[in-house]
């Protein structure tokens, strides 16, 4: 395994925007907990990802923004390698992932399932279709990571389990099967089977698209406290409303490249892009 | 018609059909149990992207699906020892046969259940950290299993009534004691009516059986 260079010179994350509450000591470490260098990603022909750098320092919320079919997506997805980069790296607390080999046609990035799943452990993913195990109750969907992939104790296992789904206010429904609870209840659960890892960041993949509009509400309400508590989180949503009060920082990515970044303020209420600002038009809520 | 039926000539003979279902049990039993761990193994195999794996489990599916199971019965136990230049009862050589079909069978089946599984569940279980066996056993296979159920019930079904084949071959199951009772008994009507029922019974408790798991599965849904 290849660490990152420590020498490198990336600006350190100081210049993200201050926000109140949050903050855990883990910020003042300098390092980004995540850190994406030149993703390339293409489906059949087309180039879906055009080079992504993107560094997440400890207990930032970075939202990102696009179009459907900018590549928003695929970038959350090639953090934790659902989709393997056919480019680039990623680093996660400054360990780079992929084993490099050299072959005729030079060096090589590879990919093997067991690296990628000590890994994936320490990335927490919630997905738009929520994605619970069907024949799982509530709690045995969260305890699921902690018993098969953490070697946890079953009786540990189910206590934590417990834990974060108080913390997401379902305590109620644990021994309930996923299809009896609402929609917004499921995403809840995932979202706890996800924080239930302890991961070092939490990836969004359009965490409300699939929700009712009432139901909205409680998932990005559970985000935010997240983001507040400290969390590392990466966040790919429509829900400018979130991004302007959750987001450290915004990013709008168009064609596969990021466009322009910045805080909520500057990217949501001045846009510097002309892209941008047709986007923005486009969306008749914030 | 003039017969005259008289089932109380078969009394003596009871436990003849009962050493019968005995040997029929049996052998639905063994070949129900190495034809489907075998059929999950070939899905396994054939569901990899590793091409080495696919091919064979490929070619091994489609032999035994299409040629008759009579023929295979037959070849495994008149040819097949002569290949391997060794002797074999009529008893391995119908389980060879039935559990090999059935293996191809059920393949199919469990392929087609695992891919009914929403790809979603992959990702789930790749975003928690788990390895493909880990993901297959705790989390694709149980939805799957439980979708075949109907499926494979049928196939346990059909192999039930499969084994009546091995009878061709010597091997003493039900309809091979009944066609013994009727040489001695001289009462085809009486024998083979009662081979039949008893095979209904069977087959129908089998099936209530299977009905009233596949019910008490579906209390997540």
């Amino acid at each position: 395994m290849t660490l990152s260079d420590p020498t490198n010179d990336q600006p350190p994350a100081a210049d993200r925007a201050p926000r109140g509450a949050s903050g855990p000591a883990a910020r003042a470490n300098g390092a980004p907990v995540l850190k994406l260098e030149g993703i390339h990603k293409s489906f059949g022909g087309s180039e879906v990802l055009k080079g992504i750098d993107l560094e997440v320092a400890a207990g930032e919320t970075v939202v990102i923004i696009g179009a459907s079919g900018s590549g928003k997506s695929t970038l959350l997805r090639c953090i934790n390698f659902l989709e393997l980069p056919d480019a680039g790296r990623v680093y996660l607390k400054g360990e780079s992932v992929g084993t490099t080999v050299s072959t005729r046609r030079g060096e090589r990035l590879v990919f093997k399932e067991q690296e990628l799943n000590a890994m994936r452990r320490h990335v927490g993913m919630v997905f738009q279709s929520f994605n619970l195990f069907p024949h799982m109750t509530v709690v045995q969907n969260v305890m699921e990571g902690l018993v098969s992939v953490l070697r946890l104790k079953r009786d540990e296992a189910r206590t934590r389990a417990l834990r974060h789904l108080e913390a997401v206010g379902l305590a109620e429904k644990t021994e309930q099967y996923p299809s009896r609870l609402s929609g917004g209840q499921q995403q809840r659960v995932a979202i706890a089977r996800a924080l239930a890892m302890e991961p070092d960041v939490m990836l969004f993949d359009e965490a409300t698209s699939a929700l009712d509009p009432e139901l909205v509400g409680e998932v990005l309400q559970v985000m935010r406290d997240l983001s507040l508590g400290g969390m590392t989180m990466v966040v790919v949503t429509h829900e400018m409303g979130f991004a302007y009060a959750a987001a450290d920082r915004v990013i709008f990515i168009h064609q596969g490249q990021i466009h322009e970044q910045g805080t909520p303020e500057e990217i949501l209420k001045h846009p510097k892009q002309e892209r941008t600002k047709a986007f923005l038009r486009g969306l008749d809520h914030i | 018609m003039g017969y005259q039926f008289d089932f109380t000539v078969l009394q003596p003979y009871l436990p003849t059909f009962g050493r019968g279902l005995l040997v029929t049990f049996q052998l639905a039993g063994v070949c129900l149990l190495l034809g489907f761990t075998a059929g999950l193994l070939l899905a396994l195999l054939r569901s990899s992207r590793i091409a080495p794996l696919v091919w064979p489990s490929a070619v091994f599916i489609e032999i035994f699906r299409n040629a008759p199971v009579l023929v295979q019965l037959v070849w495994f136990y008149y040819a097949f020892p002569v290949l391997i230049g060794a002797t074999m009862s009529a008893f391995a050589a119908a389980v060879l046969a039935l559990s090999l079909n059935t293996a191809a069978f059920s393949a199919e089946l469990f392929r087609g259940g695992i891919q009914s599984i929403h790809r979603g569940q992959w990702e789930a279980g790749r975003a928690l950290g788990m390895s493909n066996l880990t993901l297959m056993r705790r989390i694709i296979l149980p939805q799957a299993i439980k979708r075949m159920i109907p499926p494979l019930t049928n196939r346990a079904i059909e192999l039930t009534k499969m084994t009546a084949l091995a009878s061709t071959i010597a091997v003493p199951e039900l309809l091979y004691q009944g066609r013994l009772i009727n040489a001695v008994t001289f009462r085809p009507i009486e024998s083979y009516t009662v081979v039949a029922v008893i095979y209904l019974i069977i087959l129908w408790a089998g099936t209530i059986l299977v009905n009233r798991l596949e019910r008490r599965l579906g209390e997540s849904d």
